[in-house]
């Protein structure tokens, strides 16, 4: 009998991202769970990809956690300290990132994201911290992801200020008209949202947000997702994901991240 | 014929004139030129105009202490320690009439490539960011009132047009960022001013050849004789730099690679207070005000915390250092 393991869904949601980086990807990271979830890549499936923070550390596999892009912890022995005009952009605008991975307080049903405020942006209720290279890694990675907690004031039919392109953006910004980012010459597109609940993937055709997986292992169902998104989401072709091993959920606990820096 | 470019702290920040354009070094909560800021606040600078870089405590303090009428970033913040509080507070309320504060949002590929600019003399970058986003709809752009009128602001905010050479569609012209001033914090300067940084140089480098006047303050005054040893280590030139300043840790609370590390106690503490503008003043006035130089500010902190600080050289930054765990998720995040 295999003893049942127990984690939480910030756990099961960086295990979810860390898989979807390949052994190879050239990767940049922020701050917070992207970071954790490509350095548990690193430790386990994913040893050779290049982890990239965007103040600088090129090629990093931190001892320690860092706490931000600019942390000493993230600068360690790497083979290359670039600046933000090489990695931002050079490295990033000339197409040499596979991989970015965001964070947000907002998504909308198109992956377009939300770090700058909430509620009118002259007026907004919340200003965030801003987009600092959110933006730029939507509009110029190869493809991109997105960590978000799953919450229906989070998952919204169209956020309040659009930070980081997702598949449909504006070009006229009076009418607020959708248009699909191939005809703005943005280059790549989000490819799955991760969220407390499941991992969200967008329509080949209407490029719209639907359940690709969800969190059964956690008790999660394709009704509540339903329940806790802010738009119409499509649920027929979700199916359990494949829980976090032991092994990954120890070297995330031991190896990763033990200060509790960003998962606790 | 060479004369010193060695000055006080108080001295230095005194050139910094009421409207100044000013361009700080360093990353978020890394390497920023704080005891320069302090003192910036002390000295009751006004109207200040802060431009690029991804900014920190340095932004939310200056916001706070009501030093600054524009802010041109891509970032305020704290990173894990915490939320820029005074920046909210001032940005909620909104607009030069209420607060006196405006803000102009960018990008981290954006901000460095209008500080390329700046450092390469030519007047705006194209970049194939921005498309597509807010940032640069029209209707968002609170510096509107001012372009063209203030000849510190853009005329226009950015400028889409064709790659008339390649063909290879639209672009987005950025506008150089002409900073007065750049204030760097680093852990080495030759007497005569070339600059040695160990970790991220981050912008720093750019900043120092876009602005006209560059202030560095540094952990050490060296000769320049032994920064010669080991040029590859050296990233701004001395004719760029215009003073220098002795501060040892004059990055304090941020992180110094190889010298201390990030004091998330005090961060806490600032947060807090942040918090409440009541609370605010009383941290400022505690920290910054009533303190009269950078001397006393570190015997108010006092050896041990200091000395608790310190990194490992071999890490460059303090392993047994008791990190701050993190709040939990945006609890000010309104439902809508």
């Amino acid at each position: 009998m295999v003893k049942k393991l127990s984690y939480t869904p910030r756990e099961a949601m960086a295990v979810s991202a860390s898989r979807l980086i390949k052994n190879g990807d050239r990767v940049i990271v922020g701050t917070g769970l992207p970071l954790v979830a490509a350095i548990l890549a690193k430790h386990t499936h994913a040893r050779d990809a290049i982890l990239i923070m965007e103040a600088g550390p090129y090629d990093g596999y931190p001892l320690a956690l860092p706490s931000c892009v600019a942390d000493p912890r993230g600068f360690y022995r790497v083979p290359l300290i670039c600046d933000p005009v090489q990695l931002m952009g050079q490295f990033l605008q000339k197409g040499r990132i596979d991989v970015g991975f965001l964070g947000g307080a907002q998504i909308d049903k198109y992956g377009n994201v939300n770090s700058t405020c909430i509620g009118d942006y002259r007026h907004p209720q919340v200003r965030l911290e801003g987009s600092g290279g959110a933006s730029d890694i939507a509009a110029l990675a190869r493809r991109f992801y997105i960590i978000i907690a799953h919450e229906a004031r989070r998952l919204v039919e169209r956020v309040d200020y659009l930070t980081s392109p997702g598949w449909q953006c504006y070009r006229d910004f009076s009418s607020r008209k959708l248009v699909r980012r191939e005809e703005l010459g943005l280059r790549g597109g989000p490819e799955a949202v991760v969220t407390t609940m499941g991992i969200m993937k967008f329509d080949q055709d209407t490029k719209e947000m639907y359940v690709a997986e969800y969190f059964a292992h956690l008790g999660i169902t394709p009704d509540m997702i339903k329940e806790n998104t802010g738009f119409k989401i499509d649920v027929s072709r979700a199916v359990p994901a494949e829980p976090p091993t032991g092994e990954e959920l120890d070297i995330l606990r031991t190896l990763v991240d033990p200060e509790g820096i960003f998962m606790n | 014929m060479k004369t010193s470019k060695r000055m006080s702290l108080s001295e230095a920040v005194a050139l910094i004139p009421d409207g100044a354009t000013v361009v700080f070094g360093g990353w978020t909560v890394t390497r920023k030129p704080m005891a320069a800021v302090y003192e910036i606040i002390r000295q009751g600078k006004k109207n200040l105009h802060l431009v690029s870089n991804p900014g920190g405590p340095e932004n939310d303090l200056l916001i706070g202490a009501g030093c600054i009428r524009l802010c041109e970033t891509n970032y305020i913040g704290h990173e894990v320690l915490g939320h820029p509080y005074c920046f909210r507070r001032y940005y909620e309320k909104g607009g030069l009439d209420r607060t006196g504060y405006l803000h102009d949002d960018w990008t981290v590929q954006t901000g460095a490539l209008r500080l390329l600019a700046g450092a390469m003399g030519v007047p705006f970058m194209p970049t194939l960011s921005l498309r597509g986003t807010d940032i640069i709809n029209p209707e968002y752009d609170l510096l509107a009132p001012h372009r063209g009128k203030d000849p510190k602001v853009p005329r226009q905010k950015v400028q889409v047009m064709n790659d008339p050479f390649w063909g290879e569609g639209e672009v987005v012209l950025v506008p150089a960022l002409k900073p007065d001033f750049a204030i760097i914090h680093v852990q080495m300067v030759g007497e005569e001013g070339t600059v040695r940084i160990y970790g991220g140089p981050f912008l720093d480098y750019y900043a120092a050849m876009a602005a006209r006047t560059t202030i560095v303050t540094a952990e050490y005054i060296t000769s320049e004789d032994y920064l010669r040893s080991q040029p590859e280590l050296n990233v701004i030139p001395k004719e760029v730099v215009d003073v220098i300043v002795e501060v040892p840790f004059g990055a304090h609370p941020t992180t110094l690679a190889g010298m201390y590390d990030t004091d998330s106690a005090f961060f806490n503490e600032y947060v807090a207070a942040s918090k409440s503008e009541l609370a605010f003043k009383k941290w400022l006035s505690e920290w910054v005000l009533e303190i009269p130089d950078h001397m006393c500010y570190l015997e108010k902190l006092g050896v041990r915390r200091l000395l608790s600080l310190r990194a490992d050289p071999a890490l460059g930054y303090n392993a047994a250092l008791k990190r701050r765990k993190k709040e939990p998720q945006e609890k000010t995040l309104a439902t809508g």
